[in-house]
C-alpha cells in the first residue's frame, strides 16, 4: 500500500544536541525511568545549553529543542544533590516557560505557548507532567536504486504506526519521526530497507533489488504470475545483473547467472554465444532456446541492447515452457523491456563505459633456431632433404630485395603479430517518464568492440521507444519499437584451418610483411619452404575484408479491452524485420606463396520478415479463498525470407561492385513458413496454499507433410505452499517453503531446424527438392552456368516434431525473512522421436547424406541448486548467491541398435572421427584410441600388437612411437580398438556472486566455473602433432629421442608412419576451469554533495571500474578453456584453435539527470 | 479463420521444383544428364580423388615428400583403411553418377516431346552408369547394383557377384552404343566411339579379348580417330577435343584460384564450371604430392650406344626435370624450386616431376587450379588395347607389332619399330613384354596402370609384383568403405561377405 498523500510537517529548524556521540541505545527506556535517574549538579550563571549539556552527560540522555524557541544562552544557576532528574528539570525549565517530554532516550523541549495543529498521533510516555507535549522531527532524504538513479514511489512508513509518505520522482522524501522510531522503506521488487531514526536529519537510502523476490511478479508467457504462486522452474535475472557485464549480447550477460543455463562464448565479437538450458536435447539440430521479447517469439538476440532490459525470465522446465508448445523443448528465455514510471516526472539516465581487452594467454612456439633443429629432426628422420630455403645460400639472403635482414636473422613472433589489445565501449542514454494516462521509455545505445586479434570487430547502434496509453477505462493501447544496425567484421576462414592454426604453423624466419609484394604481405612458398601455412595476418587484414551488416526493426503494438476488472481482451500485432548484408572483398595480391590475379567480390543478402498476430482473452478473479486465472489465445506467426547470393571478379582493386565484373554468378532462395496456435491455460489457487496449473497448446506448422502438420503440447503442474499451513506457524525461522512438481510436453523448433537459408533452401523435408540448374558442365569449354539439374536426398512425409516429455520437481525454501533463500530442482527429460539424418549408404548416390527420420531417443536428467544470503541492514550490506547444476546426458536409442554418428574427422587433426554418438553414451562422446605410453626399445615394438596393420611394420613403427592399446586383444591396433574417451559435458557447472555495499561504495565479484568436462585439444595436433613440417609449439623440442626418453611426446618423423596423431587420449584434456568472470568496484557520489556541485542538474552519479576474466584457474593447455562448437552440434568441445575469451578492464559511469 | 489458417499451412518450396513435377520433358531430362557430367568432373572424381586413387594404386608414382596427406600415403603404401577419405569420395562419387544416371534412365520413357534428344540423354546416362560400375567392380569387386532411383530409406541392395556386375555394365554400354551419336555438337559429350572404347576396356578386364577386339575394331573402323603428330597435344590446353581424344573430362579455368572443394560437382550456390586441382597436386613448383616412380622413369628406353639407338622422346614429354624450361620457355626449373624427394633415372639422381596435364608450360603460378581437360580414353590406348587383344587371341606377331608400331611412329616420337634388341617379339610372352613396355611409357600417369596391373597380375605376367606391399587375396581390391557397411544392412544379403578378404 503506497501513501501518495505527502504529509508535510511544519519545518522547525532543529538542533540536536548529542552529547553522547557514539552511544548506541541498547534497550528501550521508559520516560519515567529516565526521569527517576538521580544526578548531582552545580551550575553558577551558566548558559542554559551548557547546563543541559552537563545534564545529558550525567543522565545519559539527549535533549532536543529549537534554538529559536528555547533561550539557550540565558544564564541560570542551579544546585542539585542526588536529585531526581525530573525534579532538576522542573527547577530549571519551569521558570523559562519550557515544557519537556521524554521520547525514548531523548528529552524534547518545547515552549509552553507553542500550539501546533499537527495531527500526528503522538507516541507519548506516561509523563503526566507535560500532557500536551509532542515531537516533530522532519527527516528529509533521497532514495536511489541500485544503480544510483533516483527512485520514486517508494513507500516510507514509520514502523508500528500508520504514519507514512512516499518518495517523489527525484527520490526525495520528508517525514516526521521521533528519534528511536524505525523508518521502513518498501517498494515492489526491492528489499525492504529499515533504519532507526537517530541523530540524522538527512538520509541517503539505496534500495537493493530483492533477489528473493518473493512477491515479485514474473512474466510467464501470455501473462504474469506472482513468484510465490509459481509451480514451474522459472528463474529471473534482473536488469542490474544483465547490464553489469560489458558484453555485446544478452546471452553473454546470462553466463553463470541461472543454474542449468549454460552459456559458452563461441567466437569473435558479434558472434552469438551458445546457450543451452538443461543440456542438449537434439542430435541433429541446434539446442538454442526460444527467445520471447515482449511477447514476440524470435530467433536470436545478437543485436539486442542489454541496457533496455527490465527483466529476463528463464523457463527451464516443460510445465512452464510448454505454453510455447512446439518451440519450447530447449527452454524459453522471456525478455521484458523497460517501461516508464507513472510518477509524473521525466528521468534521464546515462550509462557509459570504455575499456580495453587482450588475450590472457599465449602458447610457446618455436623460434627460428629451434625451428631449424626441429626441421632436421622431423624431415631427417624420414630422409627428406632440407627445404631449399633453409640451405645456407638461400637462408642468408635478404628477406626481400632491398631488405637489410636475412631469413636467418628474422625471428617473427606470429602470436604477437596476430593478437592485440582492443577497445570496448558502450553508451546508452535513456529517457523515461509517465503519468496516469501515458508512459514511455526511450533509449539510444551504441556498442563497439575491437577484436583481440587482427581482422575482427563489432559495432552496433540502436534506438528504442516503448509507450503505453490508458485511452479510457475500457481501452489501453501500447507499442514497442526497436531499431538497430550492426556491422561485424568476422573471420571468414572456412574449414578448421583457423587463423590460429596458421599462427602456429607460420615459420618464424618469414616476415609478416613484404613491401615488394602485391598487397604487402609475405607468404610461405610451399615448394621452397617445404610447408604451406597461409600468412594469418594477411588472412585477417588483407583477405579477411568480410562484413556482416544487419539492419533490424522489431516492434509490437497492442490494444487491450478491459471489459471488467476480471476480464480483458488483448490483441497484439508484431513485426520482426531483419536485413543481413554480407560483403566480402578479396583484392588482387601476390605474397609469393599465394596469389590472385583478380579481385573477388562475394555478396549475400538475407531478408527475413516475421509477422505475429495474437488474440488473447484473460480471466482473473478471486472467489473467497479460490483464485482462478484462465487464458485463451489464438495466435499466428508467419515468416518469409528471401536470400540472394552473388559472386564475381574484378580486374582492379579499386572497384568493389559488380560493375563490369567477370565470372558473375547469382542465386536466390525464397521460402516461407506459417505457424498457427491455439492455447488454453488455467491457474487455480486455493487459500494461497494449494496451486494448480494446466495448459495445452495445439500448433500447426506449414513445413510438415499434410496430415502431420498439427500436434498438441499439454502440461500440468502443482504446488504446495507448506509455510502457509498452520503447523508451520511454530517455526518462524522458515519464511517460505514450497514444493512444486510438473510435467509437460514440448517440441523442437522446426522452423529453425529446417531454416532454408542454412539447408540450401530446403524447407520442406517431406518433399524432394530438385536443384534445377544447380550443376554445371562446361561442354566445349564454354563458361555455361547451371545447365545441370539434380536432386540429392530422400524425402520423408512421415516426419514430425521431436517431442520431449519432462518432469520437474522443485523446492523453494526461505529462512529468516528470506534473508537466506534456497531453490532446488530435479528434472528428467526424454525425447523419444529425435530426428536423425539417418545416413544413407554411399551406394544410394546421395553422397552419404542421410534422410530425416524420427528415429532416436535421448535423455537428460539433473539437479540444480540456487542459494543466496542477503544482509540488508547497516552501512555494510552484502549478499552472496551461488548456483550449481548437474546434468547427465545419455542417448538411449539410435535408428538401429549399433548405429553410430561419427563427427569431427579432419585430415589436419588426426584424420579419424573425433566424436561418436551411440546408444548408451552421452551425445558426441569423444572416441579414439588409448595411449599406453611410448615404445622405448625395438624389442618392445616387436612383441607388442601391430600398431599400424597393413603397412610394413618395420617402416611404420619404431621406438619413440606411441603404443596404442589393443582393446580387443587381436594383436593389432585397428578401428575396433577405439573406445569412448569422455564427454564435453561437465560433471557440474557453478557460479558464485558476491555483492557488497559500504556507504557509497559497492563491490561485485562474480566467479563462474565448469568441472569435469573434457576438451579435445585439436590445436595441440597442430602445435605438437609433428605429422609433417610446419612451425610448432616448443613441446616438439621435447620429442622422444634415444637420449631423451623420459617424455610423453613421441619421436619426430615426417609422415607420421605410426599415426601418432590419430584421435586418442593424447589429445584429451581436462577442461575444468574456475574463472573470476567479473569484478566491479563502484562509488556513488552522495546525493547532497552532487546537488550542491551541479546545482541539481545531476541527481545521481556512479563511477566504477571493472574487469572480466581477470583470473582463470585451469590446467587446460590451449589458449582458453571455454570451447564452443565451430561446426556442427556434434563437435562441441573440440578446440580447433578458436578465438579465445578476452581479459578486459573498464571504467564506467552512470549518471541520472 | 481456422480454414484460412489451414490453407496458409499448405506450402511447398517456392525456390525449387519438386521431384513430382520435374524431369518430365526433354529439356529437364537434358539437365539431369548434364548433372551426371558435373559429378563426373567433380573433386570426388576426375577433378581430384579419382586420378589420385588410380595413381596411388599403381606403381607409376612415388610420394613427393612429407606433404602427402595421410589417406593418400595409406593408399600408396597399401595400408588403406576402411575409412580412407580418398576411397570414400570415389565410392560416393561413382554412386552419385549412378544415381543421376538412374534418374535419367527412369524418367526417359515418360518424355515424349523430343525423342531424339531423349534417347541421346538416356544413352549418355547408360554410358556413365556402365563406366561407374566398371570403376566399382574393378576397384572393389562385388558391389551393390542399383538400376533404378532409390525411393525410400530401406531400399538397400546387396553386393552382387563380379560376373553380374559385368553383365550389367556390358548391357549398359552395349545399349549406349546404339543410342549415342558418332559425333556431337557439344564437345565433351559421350559418343558412340567412347562407349565402344569403354566396352573394350571392360571386356578386356573381364578377360573376353574377342569381344574387346570387336568393340575396338568398331572404333578403329569408324575413321573418326587418329594419333596426334605431337605427343604433348594429349595433355595441354590448346589441343583439347582433338582426333586422338575419344572421351575427356572437361575443365574450365575461371582465372581465379577457386576450386570446388565441396566434392559434389555442384558448385552451390553459384553453379560455376569447375577447374581441376591436378595441376596443383603434381606440379613441380606447387605441392608436388606425387612424383614419377623410379620404376616408371627407368622403363623408358635411354640411348646406350649399343642396344638402344635413341632415347624415347616421350620421357621428356612426360616429365619435367631440373634444367627444363617452363613458363613459355622463359624460366628454368631448378632443384630448389622443386620441393621434396629426388629420383634416380638411368643411374643419375635428380629431381623429376610430372609434366602431363601440368599448366606450368605456360603459367608460373605456384597455386592455380587449371582448366586442362583430362583425357579419359585416347586413340593410342585403343591401338594398344587392340595389340594386347591380338596377342592374347594368338594373332601373328606382325599384327601385334603393327599396332604397337603405329604408336612408335607418331611424328615427334619416331622410335624404332618392334621387334627391337630389347623387345624381340618372337613369342606371345615377348609380345606381351613389348605391350607392357609400350603401354607404360605411352600411358604413364594416365590412370590406366592400376587396371593394367590387375589384369596382368591375374595372367601371371609379373615375376615380382610391381606393388612392393602386395599381399595376395587382399590387395587386389580396396576395402568396402566402413560407412557403406554401417549403413547398408543388406550389403551381405546376397551371400557375399560385407567386407573384402584381408580387411
Amino acid at each position: 500500500m503506497l501513501f501518495y498523500r505527502v504529509m508535510r510537517l511544519g519545518l522547525l529548524p532543529l538542533i540536536l544536541i548529542n552529547c553522547l556521540t557514539g552511544i548506541i541505545y541498547a534497550k528501550p527506556t521508559s520516560g519515567q525511568e529516565v526521569l527517576d535517574r538521580k544526578i548531582n549538579l552545580v551550575a553558577d550563571q551558566k548558559p542554559v545549553k551548557s547546563v543541559l549539556g552537563e545534564i545529558s552527560k550525567l543522565a545519559d540522555i539527549k535533549f532536543v529543542y529549537s534554538v529559536q524557541k528555547i533561550p539557550a544562552n540565558k544564564k541560570v544557576s542551579l544546585t542539585a544533590h542526588d536529585q531526581r532528574l525530573g525534579a532538576v528539570l522542573d527547577e530549571l525549565l519551569q521558570p523559562l516557560e519550557i515544557n519537556y517530554h521524554v521520547s525514548g532516550d531523548q528529552i524534547v523541549l518545547t515552549q509552553k505557548a507553542e500550539r501546533q495543529g499537527n495531527l500526528l498521533p503522538l507516541h507519548i510516555d506516561a509523563d503526566k507532567m507535560i500532557p500536551e507535549a509532542y515531537v516533530v522531527k522532519p527527516i528529509t532524504g533521497k532514495i536511489t536504486d541500485e544503480s544510483g538513479a533516483p527512485l520514486g514511489g517508494v513507500s516510507i512508513q514509520i514502523k508500528g504506526t500508520n504514519r507514512g509518505t512516499a518518495s517523489d520522482a527525484n527520490g526525495s522524501f520528508s517525514i516526521s519521526a521521533d528519534p528511536g522510531e524505525t523508518l521502513e522503506f518498501t517498494m515492489i521488487g526491492y528489499k525492504t530497507h529499515s533504519i532507526k531514526v537517530g541523530s540524522e536529519t538527512s538520509l541517503s537510502i539505496r534500495m537493493e533489488p530483492d533477489v528473493a523476490l518473493l512477491e515479485q511478479v514474473v512474466v510467464v508467457g501470455y501473462g504474469t504470475q506472482k513468484r510465490s504462486t509459481l509451480t514451474g522452474a522459472i528463474a529471473s535475472v534482473n536488469s542490474k545483473t544483465i547490464a553489469e557485464l560489458p558484453v555485446a549480447s544478452v546471452e553473454q550477460a546470462l553466463q553463470g547467472r541461472v543454474s542449468g543455463l549454460t552459456v559458452t562464448n563461441n567466437g569473435s565479437p558479434g558472434t552469438s554465444a551458445l546457450v543451452r538450458i538443461r543440456g542438449i536435447s537434439s542430435i541433429s539440430f541446434a539446442s538454442d532456446p526460444l527467445y520471447v521479447i515482449d511477447g514476440f517469439p524470435t530467433g536470436n538476440l545478437s543485436n539486442f541492447d542489454t541496457r533496455d532490459i527490465e527483466a529476463v525470465e528463464v523457463l527451464k522446465d516443460a510445465s512452464a515452457a510448454a505454453i510455447y508448445g512446439s518451440r519450447a523443448t530447449n527452454g524459453v528465455i522471456i525478455i521484458s523491456t523497460k517501461k516508464g514510471k507513472r510518477d509524473g516526472n521525466l528521468k534521464v539516465f546515462l550509462d557509459s563505459y570504455v575499456g580495453t581487452q587482450s588475450p590472457w594467454k599465449k602458447i610457446d612456439l618455436l623460434n627460428t633456431d629451434q625451428y631449424l633443429k626441429y626441421e632436421r629432426a622431423l624431415n631427417g628422420a624420414a630422409n627428406i632433404a632440407l627445404p631449399p630455403r633453409l640451405e645456407s645460400a638461400n637462408f642468408n639472403q635478404p628477406i626481400y630485395q632491398g631488405a637489410n635482414q636475412t631469413f636467418a636473422q628474422t625471428n617473427t613472433d606470429w602470436q604477437d603479430a596476430y593478437f592485440k589489445s582492443g577497445m570496448i565501449t558502450q553508451h546508452n542514454l535513456a529517457v523515461s517518464g509517465g503519468n496516469e494516462k501515458s508512459r514511455f521509455y526511450s533509449s539510444a545505445g551504441y556498442f563497439k568492440q575491437d577484436g583481440i586479434a587482427e581482422g575482427v570487430n563489432y559495432e552496433r547502434g540502436n534506438f528504442r521507444i516503448n509507450s503505453d496509453h490508458n485511452i479510457s477505462k475500457l481501452f489501453t493501447f501500447g507499442q514497442s519499437l526497436y531499431f538497430s544496425y550492426s556491422n561485424q567484421r568476422y573471420d571468414n576462414t572456412s574449414g578448421n584451418r583457423t587463423r590460429l592454426v596458421n599462427v602456429v604453423r607460420s615459420m618464424p624466419y618469414l616476415p609478416v610483411y613484404d613491401p615488394t609484394t602485391i598487397g604487402g604481405f609475405r607468404g610461405a612458398e610451399n615448394s621452397f619452404d617445404g610447408a604451406d601455412p597461409t600468412n594469418p595476418i594477411e588472412d585477417a587484414i588483407l583477405l579477411g575484408d568480410a562484413h556482416n551488416k544487419t539492419f533490424k526493426l522489431f516492434g509490437t503494438t497492442y490494444l487491450e479491452v478491459n471489459f471488467t476488472p476480471w476480464l480483458k481482451f488483448r490483441s497484439t500485432f508484431g513485426v520482426d524485420y531483419a536485413n543481413l548484408y554480407q560483403h566480402q572483398f578479396q583484392p588482387i595480391y601476390d605474397d609469393k606463396g599465394r596469389n590472385s590475379a583478380v579481385a573477388k567480390i562475394t555478396d549475400l543478402r538475407n531478408n527475413t520478415t516475421t509477422k505475429l498476430y495474437t488474440q488473447q482473452l484473460t480471466f482473473d478473479k478471486t472467489f473467497g479463498k479460490h483464485h482462478l486465472n484462465a487464458v485463451a489465445v489464438f495466435e499466428t506467426q508467419g515468416q518469409k525470407y528471401y536470400q540472394e547470393n552473388a559472386a564475381g571478379t574484378q580486374n582492379s582493386n579499386d572497384i568493389e561492385t559488380f560493375d563490369g565484373a567477370g565470372n558473375v554468378s547469382f542465386k536466390s532462395i525464397k521460402a516461407e513458413n506459417f505457424l498457427v496456435s491455439y492455447i488454453g491455460r488455467l491457474n487455480y489457487e486455493f487459500a494461497e496454499k494449494y496451486l494448480l496449473s494446466a495448459a495445452i497448446r495445439r500448433d500447426g506448422l506449414s513445413i510438415w507433410a499434410p496430415g502431420k502438420k498439427y500436434a498438441s503440447f499439454p502440461s500440468a503442474s502443482v504446488g504446495w505452499k507448506i509455510d502457509r499451513e498452520p503447523f508451520m506457524k511454530g517455526i518462524p525461522a522458515i519464511s517460505e517453503l514450497k514444493l512444486r512438481a510438473g510435467y509437460g510436453e514440448t517440441g523442437l523448433d522446426a522452423v529453425n531446424a529446417f531454416y532454408g537459408v542454412t539447408t540450401g533452401g530446403v524447407y520442406y523435408p517431406w518433399q524432394v527438392a530438385v536443384y534445377a540448374g544447380g550443376a554445371t558442365y562446361p561442354f566445349s569449354n564454354s563458361n555455361t552456368t547451371g545447365n545441370g539439374s539434380y536432386y540429392n536426398t530422400l524425402a520423408n512425409p512421415n516426419l514430425e516434431w521431436e517431442k520431449t516429455k519432462q518432469i520437474n520437481v522443485g523446492l523453494d525454501l526461505g529462512l529468516l525473512d528470506n534473508r537466506i533463500t534456497l531453490t532446488a530442482e530435479y528434472f528428467r527429460r526424454k525425447t523419444d522421436n529425435l530426428i536423425l539424418k539417418v545416413p544413407t549408404p554411399g551406394s544410394f548416390g546421395f553422397n552419404g547424406v542421410g534422410s530425416y527420420q524420427n528415429a532416436a531417443s535421448m535423455e537428460n536428467k539433473g539437479f540444480e541448486f540456487q542459494a543466496g544470503y542477503n544482509k540488508t541492514k547497516g552501512d555494510f550490506t552484502w549478499n552472496v548467491t551461488g548456483n550449481m547444476a548437474f546434468i547427465r546426458n545419455k542417448v538411449l536409442k539410435m535408428n538401429t541398435p549399433n548405429a553410430t554418428i561419427d563427427d569431427g574427422a579432419d585430415q589436419d587433426f588426426g584424420a579419424g572421427a573425433i566424436t561418436r554418438t551411440a546408444a548408451g553414451h552421452p551425445i558426441q562422446s569423444y572416441y579414439g584410441y588409448i595411449v599406453e605410453g611410448i615404445f622405448q626399445t625395438d624389442e618392445e615394438v616387436q612383441k607388442s600388437p601391430v600398431q599400424n596393420p597393413g603397412t610394413d611394420p618395420a617402416k611404420s613403427t619404431a621406438k619413440g612411437d606411441l603404443k596404442f592399446k589393443d582393446i580387443n586383444g587381436d594383436g593389432k591396433i585397428t578401428d575396433a580398438d577405439r573406445t569412448y574417451l569422455g564427454s564435453y559435458i561437465p560433471d557440474f557447472t557453478y557460479a558464485l556472486n558476491l555483492g557488497a555495499n559500504y556507504k557509497n561504495f559497492d563491490l561485485s565479484v562474480f566467479f563462474q566455473g565448469v568441472q569435469g568436462n573434457k576438451i579435445f585439444n585439436a590445436a595441440r595436433v597442430i602445435t605438437e602433432g609433428m605429422a609433417r613440417l610446419f612451425n610448432s609449439g616448443t613441446a616438439v623440442m621435447d620429442a622422444w629421442t634415444p637420449t631423451n626418453t623420459n617424455t610423453d611426446v613421441p619421436r619426430a618423423v615426417s609422415g607420421d608412419p605410426n599415426q601418432n596423431v590419430r584421435p586418442s587420449t593424447r589429445w584429451i584434456e581436462n577442461g575444468s576451469y574456475l574463472r573470476l568472470k567479473n569484478v566491479i568496484l563502484g562509488y556513488n557520489i552522495p546525493g547532497t554533495r552532487l546537488k550542491s556541485l551541479t546545482r541539481g542538474a545531476i541527481s545521481s552519479f556512479r563511477v566504477y571500474v571493472s574487469s572480466q576474466n581477470l583470473v582463470t584457474f585451469t590446467g587446460y593447455k590451449g589458449w582458453d578453456p571455454e570451447i564452443g562448437s565451430k561446426n556442427t552440434t556434434l563437435t562441441n568441445g573440440v578446440d580447433y584453435g578458436q578465438y579465445p575469451a578476452a581479459r578486459s578492464f573498464q571504467v564506467g559511469l552512470q549518471v541520472g539527470f | 479463420m481456422i480454414i484460412a489458417c489451414n490453407k496458409q499451412l499448405d506450402k511447398t518450396d517456392p525456390s525449387h521444383p519438386t521431384l513430382e513435377t520435374y524431369f518430365k520433358n526433354s529439356s529437364e531430362l537434358l539437365g539431369g544428364t548434364n548433372a551426371i557430367y558435373s559429378i563426373f568432373h567433380s573433386a570426388a572424381l576426375v577433378g581430384r580423388e579419382w586420378f589420385f586413387l588410380h595413381d596411388l594404386r599403381s606403381d607409376d608414382v612415388n610420394s613427393g615428400g612429407g606433404q602427402l596427406e595421410v589417406p593418400r600415403a595409406q593408399m600408396l603404401n597399401g595400408a588403406t583403411t576402411t575409412d580412407n577419405a580418398v576411397m570414400n569420395n570415389v565410392w560416393n562419387g561413382l554412386y552419385t553418377v549412378i544415381h543421376r544416371s538412374n534418374t535419367v534412365i527412369d524418367n526417359g520413357p515418360n518424355v515424349t516431346d523430343n525423342t531424339e534428344l531423349r534417347d541421346r540423354c538416356v544413352g549418355e546416362a547408360k554410358f556413365f552408369r556402365g563406366w561407374a560400375y566398371f570403376e566399382l567392380v574393378s576397384l572393389w569387386g562385388p558391389v551393390p547394383v542399383y538400376t533404378t532411383q532409390v525411393t525410400a530409406p530401406d531400399k538397400f541392395q546387396p553386393r552382387k557377384a563380379e560376373a553380374e556386375v559385368y553383365t550389367q555394365i556390358i548391357t549398359d554400354l552395349t545399349e549406349a552404343i546404339t543410342m549415342l551419336p558418332a559425333t556431337t555438337k557439344d564437345q565433351g559429350r559421350a559418343t558412340k566411339g567412347a562407349a565402344q572404347a569403354m566396352l573394350a576396356r571392360v571386356q578386356m578386364q573381364k578377360g573376353d579379348y574377342a569381344a574387346a577386339k570387336t568393340a575396338l575394331q568398331a572404333v578403329i573402323s569408324s575413321g573418326l580417330y587418329s594419333l596426334m603428330p605431337n605427343y604433348s597435344y594429349n595433355f595441354d590446353e590448346e589441343h583439347e577435343f582433338n582426333t586422338e581424344s575419344i572421351f575427356e573430362a572437361v575443365f574450365f579455368d575461371r582465372g581465379d584460384n577457386n576450386f570446388n572443394w565441396g566434392y559434389t560437382g555442384d558448385d552451390q550456390p553459384s553453379a560455376q564450371p569447375q577447374s581441376t586441382v591436378r595441376n596443383q597436386e603434381y606440379s613441380p613448383i606447387a605441392w608436388r604430392n606425387l612424383i614419377p616412380s623410379n620404376r616408371y622413369l627407368n622403363e623408358f628406353e635411354f640411348q646406350n650406344g649399343t642396344t638402344i639407338p635413341k632415347t624415347d622422346p616421350r620421357y621428356a614429354f612426360s616429365v619435367y626435370q631440373t634444367g627444363d624450361k617452363y613458363f613459355n620457355n622463359t624460366l628454368t626449373l631448378t632443384d630448389a624450386a622443386q620441393n621434396g624427394n629426388a629420383s634416380v633415372v638411368n643411374g643419375v639422381t635428380k629431381k623429376v616431376s610430372w609434366r602431363k596435364f601440368m599448366l606450368i608450360y605456360k603459367d608460373n603460378n605456384t597455386f592455380h587450379p587449371g582448366g586442362i581437360n583430362q583425357r579419359i580414353i585416347r586413340y593410342a590406348d585403343v591401338l594398344l588395347m587392340m595389340a594386347e587383344c591380338e596377342a592374347e587371341l594368338g594373332s601373328a606377331a606382325s599384327v601385334v607389332t603393327g599396332y604397337l608400331n603405329q604408336i612408335r611412329d607418331r611424328a615427334d616420337v619416331a622410335m624404332p619399330h618392334y621387334p627391337t634388341a630389347k623387345y624381340p617379339c618372337n613369342s606371345k610372352a615377348e609380345l606381351i613384354k613389348a605391350i607392357m613396355h609400350e603401354r607404360t611409357v605411352e600411358l604413364g600417369d594416365e590412370e590406366v596402370r592400376n587396371r593394367d596391373i590387375l589384369r596382368w597380375r591375374k595372367k601371371g605376367y609379373f615375376t615380382t609384383d610391381p606393388l612392393p606391399y602386395f599381399r595376395a587375396n587382399r590387395d587386389e581390391l580396396l576395402p568396402i568403405p566402413q560407412a557403406e557397411i554401417d549403413n547398408n544392412p543388406d550389403l551381405g544379403a546376397g551371400g557375399i561377405n560385407k567386407q573384402n578378404p584381408g580387411y
